[in-house]
Protein backbone atom coordinates (compact mmCIF):
# COMPACT_ATOMS: atom_id res chain seq x y z
CA UNK A 1 0.00 0.00 0.00
CA UNK A 2 1.23 3.75 -0.58
CA UNK A 3 -0.14 6.96 1.07
CA UNK A 4 -1.24 9.46 -0.99
CA UNK A 5 -2.24 13.31 0.07
CA UNK A 6 -5.80 14.21 -1.49
CA UNK A 7 -6.08 17.78 -3.03
CA UNK A 8 -9.35 19.49 -3.82
CA UNK A 9 -10.06 21.95 -5.86
CA UNK A 10 -13.27 24.07 -6.95
CA UNK A 11 -13.59 26.07 -9.84
CA UNK A 12 -12.77 29.80 -9.74
CA UNK A 13 -10.48 31.34 -7.93
CA UNK A 14 -10.45 28.79 -5.21
CA UNK A 15 -6.69 27.26 -4.31
CA UNK A 16 -6.20 23.60 -4.30
CA UNK A 17 -6.78 22.25 -0.48
CA UNK A 18 -5.52 19.24 1.36
CA UNK A 19 -8.01 17.23 1.92
CA UNK A 20 -6.70 14.19 3.74
CA UNK A 21 -5.07 11.17 2.84
CA UNK A 22 -6.11 7.79 1.25
CA UNK A 23 -3.92 4.06 1.38
CA UNK A 24 -4.39 2.33 -2.39
CA UNK A 25 -2.03 -0.03 -3.68
CA UNK A 26 -1.29 1.44 -6.92
CA UNK A 27 -2.52 5.30 -8.97
CA UNK A 28 -5.27 3.76 -10.37
CA UNK A 29 -6.95 2.72 -7.63
CA UNK A 30 -5.74 5.73 -5.52
CA UNK A 31 -7.84 7.84 -7.84
CA UNK A 32 -10.48 5.80 -7.63
CA UNK A 33 -10.85 4.93 -4.41
CA UNK A 34 -10.62 9.37 -3.84
CA UNK A 35 -13.02 9.90 -6.56
CA UNK A 36 -15.76 7.48 -3.93
CA UNK A 37 -14.32 8.68 -0.45
CA UNK A 38 -13.63 12.03 -1.17
CA UNK A 39 -16.11 13.62 -4.04
CA UNK A 40 -19.02 11.62 -3.76
CA UNK A 41 -21.44 14.50 -2.82
CA UNK A 42 -19.30 16.90 -5.28
CA UNK A 43 -17.36 18.05 -2.99
CA UNK A 44 -15.15 19.54 -5.91
CA UNK A 45 -14.45 20.51 -9.58
CA UNK A 46 -10.48 19.06 -9.58
CA UNK A 47 -8.36 16.56 -8.13
CA UNK A 48 -4.58 16.43 -7.17
CA UNK A 49 -3.22 13.68 -5.56
CA UNK A 50 0.51 12.48 -4.93
CA UNK A 51 2.34 9.62 -3.38
CA UNK A 52 3.74 10.57 -0.11
CA UNK A 53 6.56 9.36 -1.15
CA UNK A 54 7.24 11.62 -3.56
CA UNK A 55 5.92 15.14 -1.42
CA UNK A 56 9.42 17.43 -0.69
CA UNK A 57 9.71 17.35 2.95
CA UNK A 58 11.13 20.06 4.91
CA UNK A 59 11.49 18.80 8.79
CA UNK A 60 11.42 20.71 11.55
CA UNK A 61 15.23 20.73 11.73
CA UNK A 62 15.04 22.58 8.15
CA UNK A 63 12.29 24.71 8.81
CA UNK A 64 13.40 25.95 12.40
CA UNK A 65 15.55 28.04 12.27
CA UNK A 66 13.65 30.91 10.96
CA UNK A 67 11.50 30.60 13.80
CA UNK A 68 13.47 33.64 16.20
CA UNK A 69 14.19 36.20 13.55
CA UNK A 70 11.50 39.11 14.86
CA UNK A 71 13.53 41.63 12.67
CA UNK A 72 12.48 39.99 9.88
CA UNK A 73 8.64 41.08 10.82
CA UNK A 74 7.25 44.35 9.44
CA UNK A 75 3.87 44.71 10.90
CA UNK A 76 3.60 48.13 9.53
CA UNK A 77 2.46 49.37 13.18
CA UNK A 78 5.33 51.77 14.00
CA UNK A 79 5.07 53.46 10.54
CA UNK A 80 1.00 53.60 10.49
CA UNK A 81 1.94 55.22 14.27
CA UNK A 82 4.08 57.84 12.57
CA UNK A 83 2.06 58.89 9.74
CA UNK A 84 -0.78 59.48 11.66
CA UNK A 85 0.90 61.57 13.74
CA UNK A 86 2.31 63.83 10.80
CA UNK A 87 -1.49 64.44 9.52
CA UNK A 88 -2.47 66.16 12.36
CA UNK A 89 -2.88 63.65 15.09
CA UNK A 90 -6.81 62.64 14.00
CA UNK B 1 -48.88 6.24 -27.85
CA UNK B 2 -47.33 6.14 -24.54
CA UNK B 3 -44.69 3.35 -24.68
CA UNK B 4 -45.68 2.93 -21.08
CA UNK B 5 -47.28 -0.83 -21.90
CA UNK B 6 -47.80 -3.23 -18.85
CA UNK B 7 -45.10 -5.33 -20.87
CA UNK B 8 -42.54 -2.06 -20.18
CA UNK B 9 -43.53 -1.90 -16.76
CA UNK B 10 -42.36 -5.44 -15.86
CA UNK B 11 -39.31 -4.64 -18.27
CA UNK B 12 -38.31 -1.82 -16.08
CA UNK B 13 -39.65 -3.77 -12.80
CA UNK B 14 -36.79 -6.15 -13.27
CA UNK B 15 -34.25 -3.96 -14.24
CA UNK B 16 -34.74 -1.92 -11.03
CA UNK B 17 -34.95 -4.80 -8.80
CA UNK B 18 -31.77 -6.11 -10.05
CA UNK B 19 -30.42 -2.74 -9.07
CA UNK B 20 -32.14 -2.10 -5.69
CA UNK B 21 -31.17 -6.12 -4.56
CA UNK B 22 -27.33 -5.43 -5.90
CA UNK B 23 -26.58 -1.79 -4.47
CA UNK B 24 -28.27 -3.49 -0.73
CA UNK B 25 -25.78 -6.20 -1.21
CA UNK B 26 -22.73 -4.06 -1.60
CA UNK B 27 -23.94 -1.39 1.05
CA UNK B 28 -23.88 -4.70 3.37
CA UNK B 29 -19.93 -4.19 3.31
CA UNK B 30 -19.42 -0.99 4.68
CA UNK B 31 -17.32 -1.79 7.96
CA UNK B 32 -15.60 -4.99 6.79
CA UNK B 33 -14.52 -4.22 3.48
CA UNK B 34 -10.82 -5.78 3.43
CA UNK B 35 -9.68 -2.12 3.95
CA UNK B 36 -10.99 1.35 5.02
CA UNK B 37 -11.30 2.92 1.54
CA UNK B 38 -13.06 0.40 -0.22
CA UNK B 39 -15.40 0.19 2.67
CA UNK B 40 -16.47 3.70 1.87
CA UNK B 41 -15.78 2.96 -1.81
CA UNK B 42 -18.17 -0.14 -2.32
CA UNK B 43 -20.94 1.58 -0.70
CA UNK B 44 -20.40 4.47 -2.48
CA UNK B 45 -20.74 2.33 -5.71
CA UNK B 46 -23.94 0.98 -4.11
CA UNK B 47 -25.80 4.04 -3.57
CA UNK B 48 -25.53 4.55 -7.51
CA UNK B 49 -27.09 1.21 -7.59
CA UNK B 50 -29.54 2.23 -5.32
CA UNK B 51 -30.22 5.48 -7.08
CA UNK B 52 -30.64 3.64 -10.50
CA UNK B 53 -33.26 1.84 -9.07
CA UNK B 54 -35.04 4.56 -7.17
CA UNK B 55 -35.06 6.51 -10.62
CA UNK B 56 -36.69 3.39 -12.18
CA UNK B 57 -38.83 2.36 -10.07
CA UNK B 58 -39.95 6.15 -10.30
CA UNK B 59 -40.95 5.64 -13.77
CA UNK B 60 -42.80 2.61 -13.34
CA UNK B 61 -44.80 4.40 -10.41
CA UNK B 62 -45.52 7.64 -12.76
CA UNK B 63 -46.05 5.48 -15.65
CA UNK B 64 -43.32 7.47 -17.83
CA UNK B 65 -44.75 11.12 -17.29
CA UNK B 66 -41.16 12.19 -15.02
CA UNK B 67 -43.04 13.94 -12.45
CA UNK B 68 -41.70 14.54 -8.82
CA UNK B 69 -40.61 11.05 -7.92
CA UNK B 70 -43.45 9.78 -5.22
CA UNK B 71 -41.53 7.84 -2.18
CA UNK B 72 -44.11 6.06 -0.78
CA UNK B 73 -45.03 4.29 -3.92
CA UNK B 74 -41.55 3.71 -5.20
CA UNK B 75 -40.63 1.81 -1.43
CA UNK B 76 -43.82 -0.37 -1.75
CA UNK B 77 -42.73 -1.48 -5.10
CA UNK B 78 -39.04 -1.83 -3.38
CA UNK B 79 -40.04 -3.37 -0.32
CA UNK B 80 -43.68 -4.57 -0.33
CA UNK B 81 -44.02 -7.24 -2.96
CA UNK B 82 -44.46 -10.53 -2.42
CA UNK B 83 -41.36 -12.44 -3.22
CA UNK B 84 -42.75 -14.08 -6.17
CA UNK B 85 -43.59 -10.64 -7.42
CA UNK B 86 -39.71 -9.34 -7.64
CA UNK B 87 -38.07 -10.15 -11.09
CA UNK B 88 -34.53 -10.10 -10.27
CA UNK B 89 -32.34 -12.24 -11.14
CA UNK B 90 -30.46 -14.79 -8.43
CA UNK B 91 -27.05 -13.61 -9.11
CA UNK B 92 -28.69 -10.27 -7.22
CA UNK B 93 -30.16 -12.56 -4.55
CA UNK B 94 -27.40 -14.54 -3.46
CA UNK B 95 -25.53 -14.13 -0.34
CA UNK B 96 -21.53 -13.43 -1.13
CA UNK B 97 -20.16 -13.43 2.18
CA UNK B 98 -16.52 -13.93 0.94
CA UNK B 99 -14.66 -10.82 -0.46
CA UNK B 100 -13.46 -12.58 -3.75
CA UNK B 101 -17.27 -13.71 -4.71
CA UNK B 102 -18.60 -9.92 -3.71
CA UNK B 103 -15.50 -8.59 -6.41
CA UNK B 104 -16.32 -10.96 -9.09
CA UNK B 105 -20.01 -10.37 -8.82
CA UNK B 106 -19.30 -6.91 -8.94
CA UNK B 107 -17.27 -7.07 -12.04
CA UNK B 108 -19.73 -9.25 -13.45
CA UNK B 109 -22.67 -7.23 -12.60
CA UNK B 110 -21.11 -3.99 -13.48
CA UNK B 111 -19.84 -5.38 -17.15
CA UNK B 112 -23.20 -6.61 -17.69
CA UNK B 113 -24.91 -3.37 -16.38
CA UNK B 114 -23.18 -1.46 -18.52
CA UNK B 115 -23.87 -3.09 -21.70
CA UNK B 116 -27.92 -2.85 -20.23
CA UNK B 117 -27.70 0.58 -20.17
CA UNK B 118 -26.16 1.23 -23.68
CA UNK B 119 -29.67 -0.83 -24.87
CA UNK B 120 -31.75 1.89 -23.26
CA UNK B 121 -29.51 5.45 -24.34
CA UNK B 122 -32.40 6.03 -27.50
CA UNK B 123 -35.12 4.59 -25.32
CA UNK B 124 -38.60 6.30 -26.73
CA UNK B 125 -39.72 6.41 -23.02
CA UNK B 126 -37.97 10.32 -22.28
CA UNK B 127 -36.81 9.34 -18.46
CA UNK B 128 -35.54 6.44 -18.68
CA UNK B 129 -33.52 7.89 -21.78
CA UNK B 130 -32.46 10.29 -19.06
CA UNK B 131 -31.78 8.06 -16.21
CA UNK B 132 -29.47 6.13 -19.16
CA UNK B 133 -27.35 9.36 -19.75
CA UNK B 134 -26.48 9.03 -15.81
CA UNK B 135 -26.19 5.86 -15.13
CA UNK B 136 -23.71 5.27 -17.68
CA UNK B 137 -21.40 8.02 -16.69
CA UNK B 138 -21.64 6.32 -13.20
CA UNK B 139 -20.65 2.63 -14.64
CA UNK B 140 -17.66 3.41 -16.50
CA UNK B 141 -16.72 4.06 -12.86
CA UNK B 142 -17.80 1.39 -11.29
CA UNK B 143 -15.98 -1.53 -13.82
CA UNK B 144 -13.19 0.40 -13.89
CA UNK B 145 -13.08 0.26 -9.63
CA UNK B 146 -13.80 -3.73 -10.12
CA UNK B 147 -10.92 -4.12 -12.68
CA UNK B 148 -8.33 -1.83 -10.69
CA UNK B 149 -8.85 -4.39 -7.59
CA UNK B 150 -8.42 -7.18 -9.68
CA UNK B 151 -5.91 -6.32 -11.47
CA UNK B 152 -3.91 -5.94 -8.32
CA UNK B 153 -5.38 -9.19 -6.73
CA UNK B 154 -4.51 -11.50 -10.04
CA UNK B 155 -0.47 -10.80 -9.42
CA UNK B 156 -0.54 -12.94 -5.83
CA UNK B 157 -1.28 -16.64 -6.44
CA UNK B 158 -3.58 -16.82 -3.13
CA UNK B 159 -5.54 -14.37 -4.40
CA UNK B 160 -5.85 -15.35 -7.84
CA UNK B 161 -6.65 -18.51 -6.70
CA UNK B 162 -9.90 -17.44 -4.81
CA UNK B 163 -11.26 -15.35 -7.64
CA UNK B 164 -10.45 -18.24 -9.89
CA UNK B 165 -13.05 -20.01 -7.71
CA UNK B 166 -15.88 -17.38 -7.23
CA UNK B 167 -16.16 -17.08 -10.85
CA UNK B 168 -16.72 -20.60 -11.22
CA UNK B 169 -19.51 -20.27 -8.45
CA UNK B 170 -20.90 -17.31 -9.23
CA UNK B 171 -20.78 -16.94 -13.50
CA UNK B 172 -23.31 -19.29 -13.86
CA UNK B 173 -25.91 -17.36 -11.91
CA UNK B 174 -24.29 -14.00 -13.41
CA UNK B 175 -25.74 -15.55 -17.25
CA UNK B 176 -29.26 -15.37 -15.17
CA UNK B 177 -28.82 -11.51 -15.87
CA UNK B 178 -29.81 -12.20 -19.53
CA UNK B 179 -32.95 -14.34 -19.23
CA UNK B 180 -35.52 -12.80 -21.31
CA UNK B 181 -37.84 -11.06 -18.57
CA UNK B 182 -41.61 -11.21 -19.11
CA UNK B 183 -42.45 -7.92 -21.27
CA UNK B 184 -39.02 -7.02 -22.88
CA UNK B 185 -40.75 -8.47 -26.34
CA UNK B 186 -43.33 -5.72 -25.95
CA UNK B 187 -40.85 -2.88 -23.89
CA UNK B 188 -38.86 -3.77 -27.54
CA UNK B 189 -41.90 -3.13 -29.84
CA UNK B 190 -42.47 0.05 -28.00
CA UNK B 191 -38.76 1.17 -28.19
CA UNK B 192 -38.03 1.47 -24.67
CA UNK B 193 -35.34 -0.76 -25.47
CA UNK B 194 -33.65 -1.01 -28.89
CA UNK B 195 -32.87 -5.36 -28.25
CA UNK B 196 -33.56 -7.93 -25.84
CA UNK B 197 -30.74 -8.19 -23.24
CA UNK B 198 -29.57 -11.41 -24.34
CA UNK B 199 -28.15 -9.89 -27.80
CA UNK B 200 -25.58 -8.57 -25.44
CA UNK B 201 -24.87 -11.81 -24.06
CA UNK B 202 -21.72 -12.84 -26.43
CA UNK B 203 -20.35 -9.20 -26.12
CA UNK B 204 -20.78 -9.50 -22.06
CA UNK B 205 -18.99 -13.12 -22.67
CA UNK B 206 -16.03 -12.15 -24.71
CA UNK B 207 -15.53 -9.07 -21.94
CA UNK B 208 -15.63 -12.20 -19.18
CA UNK B 209 -12.78 -14.03 -20.92
CA UNK B 210 -10.86 -11.23 -21.77
CA UNK B 211 -10.90 -10.49 -17.96
CA UNK B 212 -10.46 -13.43 -16.80
CA UNK B 213 -8.13 -15.54 -19.25
CA UNK B 214 -6.82 -18.70 -17.63
CA UNK B 215 -10.68 -19.67 -16.97
CA UNK B 216 -12.16 -22.00 -18.97
CA UNK B 217 -15.66 -20.51 -19.53
CA UNK B 218 -16.79 -23.14 -21.45
CA UNK B 219 -16.15 -25.85 -18.36
CA UNK B 220 -18.81 -23.92 -16.14
CA UNK B 221 -21.76 -25.79 -16.00
CA UNK B 222 -24.80 -23.28 -17.27
CA UNK B 223 -27.93 -23.71 -14.68
CA UNK B 224 -31.38 -24.79 -15.83
CA UNK B 225 -32.68 -20.75 -16.38
CA UNK B 226 -34.42 -18.99 -13.70
CA UNK B 227 -36.27 -17.05 -15.74
CA UNK B 228 -36.34 -14.60 -12.94
CA UNK B 229 -39.33 -16.51 -12.07
CA UNK B 230 -37.84 -18.06 -8.84
CA UNK B 231 -35.98 -16.58 -6.18
CA UNK B 232 -32.86 -17.93 -4.85
CA UNK B 233 -32.89 -19.21 -1.42
CA UNK B 234 -31.14 -16.33 0.10
CA UNK B 235 -33.88 -13.67 -0.98
CA UNK B 236 -36.07 -13.91 2.35
CA UNK B 237 -33.15 -13.25 4.71
CA UNK B 238 -31.73 -10.27 2.09
CA UNK B 239 -35.57 -8.92 2.24
CA UNK B 240 -35.66 -9.22 5.97
CA UNK B 241 -33.06 -7.24 6.53
CA UNK B 242 -33.51 -4.60 4.17
CA UNK B 243 -37.13 -4.37 6.26
CA UNK B 244 -35.47 -4.41 9.64
CA UNK B 245 -35.84 -0.91 10.69
CA UNK B 246 -38.26 0.47 8.20
CA UNK B 247 -40.89 -1.95 9.57
CA UNK B 248 -40.43 -1.02 13.36
CA UNK B 249 -42.46 2.06 12.12
CA UNK B 250 -43.37 1.06 9.02
CA UNK B 251 -45.10 5.19 8.23
CA UNK B 252 -42.57 6.92 9.62
CA UNK B 253 -40.94 9.39 7.46
CA UNK B 254 -37.20 9.20 6.48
Amino acid sequence: MHTYEVFLKRDGQEEYRHAGSINAPNDELALLLARENYLRRAEADLLWMVDRAHLLVGDRDFVAPNSDKPHRDNDGLLVAAHRKSQRGGM
Amino acid sequence: MTPMTPGTAEFLLAFADDEHLMGQQHTEWIGIAPFLEEDMAFASIAQDELSHAALLYAIVTDKGQGGPPDDRAIDRLAFDRNADDYRSAQIVEVACTGWAHALVRHWLYDTAEELRWSLVARSELEPLRDTAARAAREERFHVRHADGLIDVLVRTPDSAGRLAGAVNDVLPLATGLFDPVAGEAEAVEAGVTSAPFDTLLPEWTDRVRARFPDIDIGAIAAPASAGRARRHEDFAALMARMNEVRSIDPTAIW
